[in-house]
């Protein structure tokens, strides 16, 4: 691709060259529909991206943004609906067509192979022989040019996020792609890692004239890195915007499709300023901190995993009745670990876990659950729920005894139960005897945080609790955590989205690489200070 | 496509509908081929099949004869549903049902004592002696992390081995008899010691053993579905972790399955050796262990599903006997049926490896 000779003066590089009239959008799509079953994940879109701009699509989880980019990109077929690039009608049938046309698009979730080095996974897939000097010239030549700096010969699986993203992005760019769409790609970084690549995007628009599409559900991001903004709602465009004309309040009541709360605009929709300016608001709750009872404490934790890698590097925290002790930092640093030590699926190495005072054996089945902790775990459907049973048996399995009588179930015990916890959690559900599968992913997490407060716990631990749900069921979430902390429980929340933490947090603690490297109250937090920390450097 | 799949559902259960169809077609390509293999071997096909009715179903006898030949592979199957309830796959019955049988063997002949007890002595034995042939691999699985799927099949050439050795000592299970003339092959067991047939019919007869099977199945059925011991092997099945964080304890639980197992299969053992052959045989187990896993694996692990099945073919069994009585060669009884059991199977089959195909479906470009 010949980097046009950029005139350095006019304020958008269109404007140079425009012999034609009005230049014919780098990519228009018109009536797209795809649906799935009975979902609608597309509903009659209409995009419309000039060459050389950052556009914004924005929606919440659910809304069909990475479907739509999907199709442009050929992985998915719509049902119906025209493509037109620089003009031209086209049909994207596979991937292969959309690399033709110059389309590249970095997925939510990397495809990065760990165990191989970064020369490898940057060719990967090319066809013939791939000659080692070359490729690690490459990476070289291509971070280079747009400040992607990686060392090609390490090996994936240990690179910090930051750093694969940067490669997942040199995999991408090589190829000199004129449009590239990335998909909620900060979901895994640090601010200051964000920040990075938001200059690296307007790099390749402003100097190569490149088109990048940014999808994202974080109000902040957009309005720091895009120039245009479509929002997307259950399937269909809802609105249209030139960034700077727009704000964070109608941002977020177009995407939610109501007035929202200060509260959850934080929380559910990622605006971090709001929040901040908050703090100074922050009430003073750490008065009586230090008489309040220690329930949850470790100490000196030591864990490594199957493949004797560590997991756990000397973690010590306490947790005190009535407070929610925020656990910051970014995805894959421990905190995975640290939920299943508390659910009793991890052994340690070393170092001691305490509940109010007793010491419990990790690792022990169901020792956890016991001693008095309840887990709404990150992944409700590896270890917080068995989508092959019934509803009224989910909520039933921690605590067989309560609808027993001596070796067998008592049918009616069991439905009385979970007719009580169902109305009680507003839990949405046909019947008790629904398969848990057959829930949607808010209820199931409510079945979840149903069942371990039913159990009456001392601590309750909840890991990214409103991961993938929608706005109510985080309303929701919100409001029920808040209630645990007021009514004596301790609370720990773990979590990657900073802004969830500021908004329920008493004191924040920041996980990094498997160890707790600051802490901090409310009221003197400091972005910034957060920021480093999370990303390992010593604040 | 798209159009029709979605329009489906309304009109019939598409998954129901599906399996009908499978079915169909699966046993109509059986038959064909079974047809076209028994022709071109100069046999009738008709006069085949007659056959076949006639040693699985034409009688008291031939019916007695199914039922005797189903009561085994029921219970083997039993064990298997038990196993894959708790997610773990025992695959080693054809060994275990073996070992059980020479346990019970050994019982039965040498313990002293009245008949009856001598039976119920002989048939604990056979499921003590299964069960201890299903715990080396759950040993070497809980503590040495080797697959179950590989230790139990392993274990079911040692049985082999072992079965084998035992018959051709002289002090050990060998008959007894002149130096030259005796059998690879133990000893008949009394009279008084085999489990009594009944049935008052002449012709119409069945080994108590059914009874016994008969229980265990209502046993299992009320257990997996009603006690708590049935709960946490669910959830052992369906999702390890909660299980653990719900305190389960994956080494008690699903060792014990396998332990289960293991003893169903030594007594189904036990229930051939005291109930129909009357002595201990090498070659015995005949394929029983194998089968009754395809017994499972058809009834989809449901145990009352498993009774119907288990009967189907315990009728091919009885019938294929009969017809390599009527002269057609061994090999082509053993592709005719054979053709007819994997037709029952492959639509589960087929189900069982698209569901692992789904879970296995790589997640990376995910939304
Ligand atoms: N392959 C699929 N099969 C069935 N439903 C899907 C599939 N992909 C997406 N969906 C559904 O389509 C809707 C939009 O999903 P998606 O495009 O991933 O949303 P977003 O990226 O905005 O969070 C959701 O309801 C989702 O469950
Ligand atoms: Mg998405």
């Amino acid at each position: 691709m010949s980097t046009r000779p950029s005139t350095d003066n006019g304020d958008t590089a269109t404007a140079g060259t425009a012999a034609t009239a009005a230049p014919a959008p780098a990519v228009e799509l018109t009536g797209i529909t795809k649906r799935f079953g009975t979902v609608v994940a597309c509903d009659d879109v209409r995009l419309s991206v000039q060459r050389g701009e950052i556009h914004g699509l924005l929606g919440q989880n659910g809304a069909g943004k990475s479907t739509l980019m999907k199709i442009l990109t050929g992985l998915v077929r719509p049902d119906s609906g025209q493509i037109m690039i620089d003009g031209g009608e086209v049909s994207i049938s596979d991937p292969l067509v959309a690399a033709g046309l110059g389309i590249s698009m970095v997925h939510q979730h990397f495809s990065l192979i760990g165990r191989m080095r970064v020369w490898e996974n940057v060719t990967l897939g090319e066809r013939g022989h791939v000659d080692r000097a070359s490729a690690r010239r490459l990476v070289t030549e291509v971070g280079d040019r747009y400040g992607l700096a990686v060392d090609p010969d390490r090996a994936v699986e240990d690179l910090t996020t930051g750093e694969r993203q940067r490669v997942e992005l040199i995999k991408c760019l090589r190829r000199d792609p004129d449009l590239l769409i990335l998909d909620e790609p900060t979901s895994v970084l640090t601010l200051k890692e964000s920040h990075e690549l938001f200059s690296v995007l307007r790099r390749v628009t402003k100097e190569e004239n490149k088109t990048v599409i940014l999808i994202s559900h974080k109000l902040d991001e957009i309005l720091h890195a895009t120039d245009q903004v479509t929002i997307m709602r259950s399937g269909a465009v809802v609105a249209r915007r030139r960034t700077a004309d727009t704000d964070v309040r109608e941002l977020a009541r177009e995407m939610v499709g109501r007035e929202v709360s200060r509260l959850t605009a934080g929380s559910a929709v990622g605006a971090l300023d709001a929040l901040v300016e908050d703090i100074g608001a922050a009430k003073e709750a750490k008065e009586e901190d230090e008489e309040r009872e220690v329930r949850l404490r470790v100490t000196d934790a030591h864990a490594t995993g199957r493949d004797r890698r560590p997991l756990l590097r000397g973690l010590s925290l306490t947790v005190h009745a009535g407070e929610i002790l925020g656990l910051a930092g970014v995805e894959g640093n421990g905190q995975a670990a640290l939920g299943d030590l508390l659910s009793s699926l991890l052994e340690l190495d070393k170092g001691t876990v305490e509940v109010c005072g007793k010491a419990v054996r990790a690792g022990r089945p169901g020792a956890m659950h016991a001693a008095g902790v309840g887990v709404v775990p990150e992944d409700r459907h590896v270890s917080g729920c068995v989508l092959d049973m019934s509803l009224a048996e989910n909520l039933a399995m921690a605590d067989l005894g309560e609808v027993a009588r001596g070796s067998f179930l008592s049918p009616r015990r069991l439905r009385s139960r979970a007719e009580r916890l169902i109305s009680e959690f507003d839990i949405a559900a046909p019947g008790p005897d629904i398969q848990m599968r057959r829930l949607s992913g808010g209820n199931q997490q409510k079945v979840v945080l149903a069942r371990e407060l039913a159990a009456d716990p001392k601590v309750l631990v909840v890991a990214q609790p409103t991961r993938g749900l929608d706005v109510g069921a985080i309303e929701y979430m919100t409001e029920r955590i808040q209630k645990a902390a007021e009514s004596g429980i301790a609370v720990l929340l773990i979590s990657t989205e900073l802004e969830e933490i500021l908004t329920l947090a008493h004191r924040i603690a920041v996980i990094h690489r498997g160890a707790i490297v600051g802490e901090m109250t409310r009221a003197e937090v400091d972005v910034e200070r957060l920021g480093m920390m999370m990303g390992g450097q010593a604040a | 496509m798209t159009a029709l799949t979605t329009r489906l559902p309304r009109m019939v259960k598409p998954a129901a509908l599906h399996t009908l169809l499978l079915y169909v077609a699966s046993f109509a390509v059986a038959l064909t081929l079974a047809g076209a293999l028994v022709t071109l071997t100069g046999k009738s096909m008709s006069e085949t099949a007659y056959a076949l009715y006639q040693g699985s179903l034409e009688g008291g006898g031939s019916i007695g004869l199914s039922i005797d030949e189903a009561t085994p592979l029921l219970l083997v199957a039993l064990g298997a549903i038990v196993c894959a309830r708790a997610g773990i796959f025992n695959i080693g019955q054809e060994g275990q049902l073996l070992m059980g049988a020479m346990a019970g063997a050994v019982v039965g002949l040498f313990m002293p004592g009245p008949g009856w007890m001598v039976m119920v002595g002989s048939l604990l034995g056979a499921a003590l002696g299964g069960a201890l042939w299903a715990g080396i691999p759950a040993v070497m699985y809980y503590w040495r992390g080797v697959n179950v799927v590989i230790g139990t099949l392993l274990m079911v050439f040692v049985a082999a081995q072992l079965a084998m050795y035992v018959v051709t000592q002289e002090n050990l299970l060998q008959e007894d008899g002149e130096a030259g003339a005796r059998s690879p092959q133990s000893n008949l067991l009394a009279e008084g010691v085999m489990l009594p047939r009944v049935g008052e019919y002449p012709d119409l007869n069945v080994t108590s053993g059914v009874f016994v099977v008969l229980a265990a199945t209502v046993a299992i059925v009320l257990l997996l579905r009603h006690s708590t011991w049935g709960f946490r092997l669910r959830m052992l099945g369906h999702n390890p972790a909660a299980a653990r964080r719900s305190g389960v304890r994956a080494t008690v639980l699903g060792g014990g399955a396998l332990l289960i197992s293991g003893a169903f299969a030594g007594m189904a053992g036990g229930i051939m050796l005291s109930g129909t052959i009357g002595r201990f045989q090498p070659g015995m187990a005949d394929n029983v262990g194998w089968e009754g896993l395809l017994v499972a694996l058809v009834a989809r692990n449901h145990p009352v599903a498993a009774i119907p099945v288990a009967l189907f073919f315990g009728g091919l069994r009885a019938g294929g006997g009969f017809l390599a009585s009527t002269g057609v060669p061994r090999y082509l009884v053993s592709v005719v049926t054979a053709l007819l059991v994997m037709a029952a199977v492959f639509p589960a089959a087929y189900a069982e490896l698209s569901k692992l195909r789904k879970r296995n479906k790589p997640v990376v470009v995910e939304g």
